[in-house]
């Protein structure tokens, strides 16, 4: 089986701890999660070891103009492993989806923001994973899951159409909100996705760290190019 | 009414799921009840609800963690599954549900999947956020009572 991964807000903003989140998701079966919080405090190598899960260091970027965005990208981009851009509103959406260096755009569809095919098109060309956020059918009852329901399905569409990449998150803010992802499965079924999309989403996560700590790593150079003895080939 | 003749019962499957809640939080089997009913109403409707048919049949909750089984017919164990993962919040307090396992049997869920109860939270004080606060802890756990409500960390965040 991939392996799965789950995006979580730890404290300050959220309110439970890194290792909470790591100890809960551990017995979920996560095999890693990604610390979106820039606030927190936290070392990850004793978490990883004592609950036997990875811990991605992930910056989300919450500014509201494209200007400033851009310089909380270059401020951030050196400092984590994965670099989120929450969207919601047209220009976030718009100016994060050109960015070959962020990696993940969060909450596309919340409050007034939109996707359409351009911006899908954009997406998949720059690399920039569209984030499906099932806080809000987890979570939320009546008119509001309704609309986050009806902005889910035209992502999806858009997504499955351009093939655009993507990542599925249930969007915790404390430790009790982290869902198994048997859950997510059967919840992504009930309103429309695939079994097999909704764990291509979760395993995203862990598959976009892996390949930016080979960036990081000092032996990478370019990719397809590392220094280094030649592998071998038997 | 005489019950029915054993071919023509329905068939059903339980699932074991496990509870867990704020350390003050006061979950009793109807409010849990309750909460699967709306969530399942929400989330397959109606007619999507009534085949589900999700029953609470055992229920215990104390100090902030709990478990329950849950009754669903054969067949829906997906609805069943994707419903109590919507229950997000019991009376106000955000609940964490998992379900540890399906069973055909209430005997068999329970011999499986159950365990005797959490240990009892033990009263502390804890340096947190610049401050001695008040906690409870157990198993590793620690919750931490802040002005904004509890903060949940684990023993690593004190070493």
């Amino acid at each position: 089986m991939t392996e799965l991964y789950e995006v979580v807000t730890a404290y300050p903003e959220g309110s439970s701890t890194v290792s909470r989140y790591a100890k809960t998701a551990a017995a979920y079966g996560y095999d890693g999660i990604v610390v979106k919080t820039r606030q927190t405090e936290y070392a990850v190598e004793p978490i990883a070891e004592a609950y036997g899960i990875d811990v991605v260091k992930g910056i989300e970027i919450t500014a509201d103009s494209p200007d400033s965005i851009s310089g909380s990208i270059g401020n951030f981009r050196a400092g984590c492993t994965l670099l989120l851009v929450r969207g919601g509103t047209n220009a976030r959406n718009r100016y994060a989806v050109e960015q070959d260096r962020v990696d993940v755009l969060t909450r596309p569809m919340a409050s007034d923001g939109d996707f359409n095919h351009v911006l899908a098109r954009a997406a998949s060309t720059h690399g920039v994973r569209i984030e499906f956020d099932f806080g809000p059918v987890l979570r939320e009852t009546g008119g509001k899951r309704i609309q986050a329901l009806r902005g889910l399905r035209k992502l999806r569409e858009l997504v499955e159409y351009y093939e655009t990449p993507y990542v599925v998150t249930a969007n915790p803010t404390t430790h009790l909100w982290l869902r198994a992802p048997r859950e997510l499965l059967a919840v992504g079924e009930q309103i429309g996705f695939s079994a097999d999309q909704i764990e291509q989403g979760l395993a995203e996560w862990g598959r976009l760290a892996e390949r930016n700590r080979q960036r990081a790593d000092e032996a990478f150079i370019e990719p397809g190019v590392r220094r280094g003895r030649y592998e071998d080939p038997g | 009414m005489k019950h029915l003749p054993k071919h023509i019962r329905p068939r059903w499957r339980y699932l074991a799921v496990e509870i867990e809640s704020t350390p003050d939080a006061e979950i009793d089997r109807g409010s849990f009840q309750r909460e699967l009913w709306y969530a399942a109403g929400n989330l397959l409707g109606d007619p999507g609800s009534a085949n589900a048919d999700l029953t609470v049949y055992s229920f215990g909750f104390e100090d902030g963690a709990g478990e329950a089984i849950v009754r669903v017919r054969r067949g829906e164990t997906d609805r069943g599954r994707a419903a109590v993962a919507c229950l997000s919040a019991v009376d106000g307090e955000p609940v964490g549900v998992f379900v540890r396992g399906i069973s055909g049997t209430v005997r068999a869920c329970e011999e499986r999947y159950l365990r005797d109860g959490t240990g009892e939270f033990e009263q502390r004080q804890v340096v947190f956020a610049d401050a001695t606060r008040q906690a409870v802890s157990r198993d590793n756990v620690i919750e931490i009572s802040m002005p904004s409500g509890f903060v949940s960390a684990t023993e690593l965040d004190f070493e």
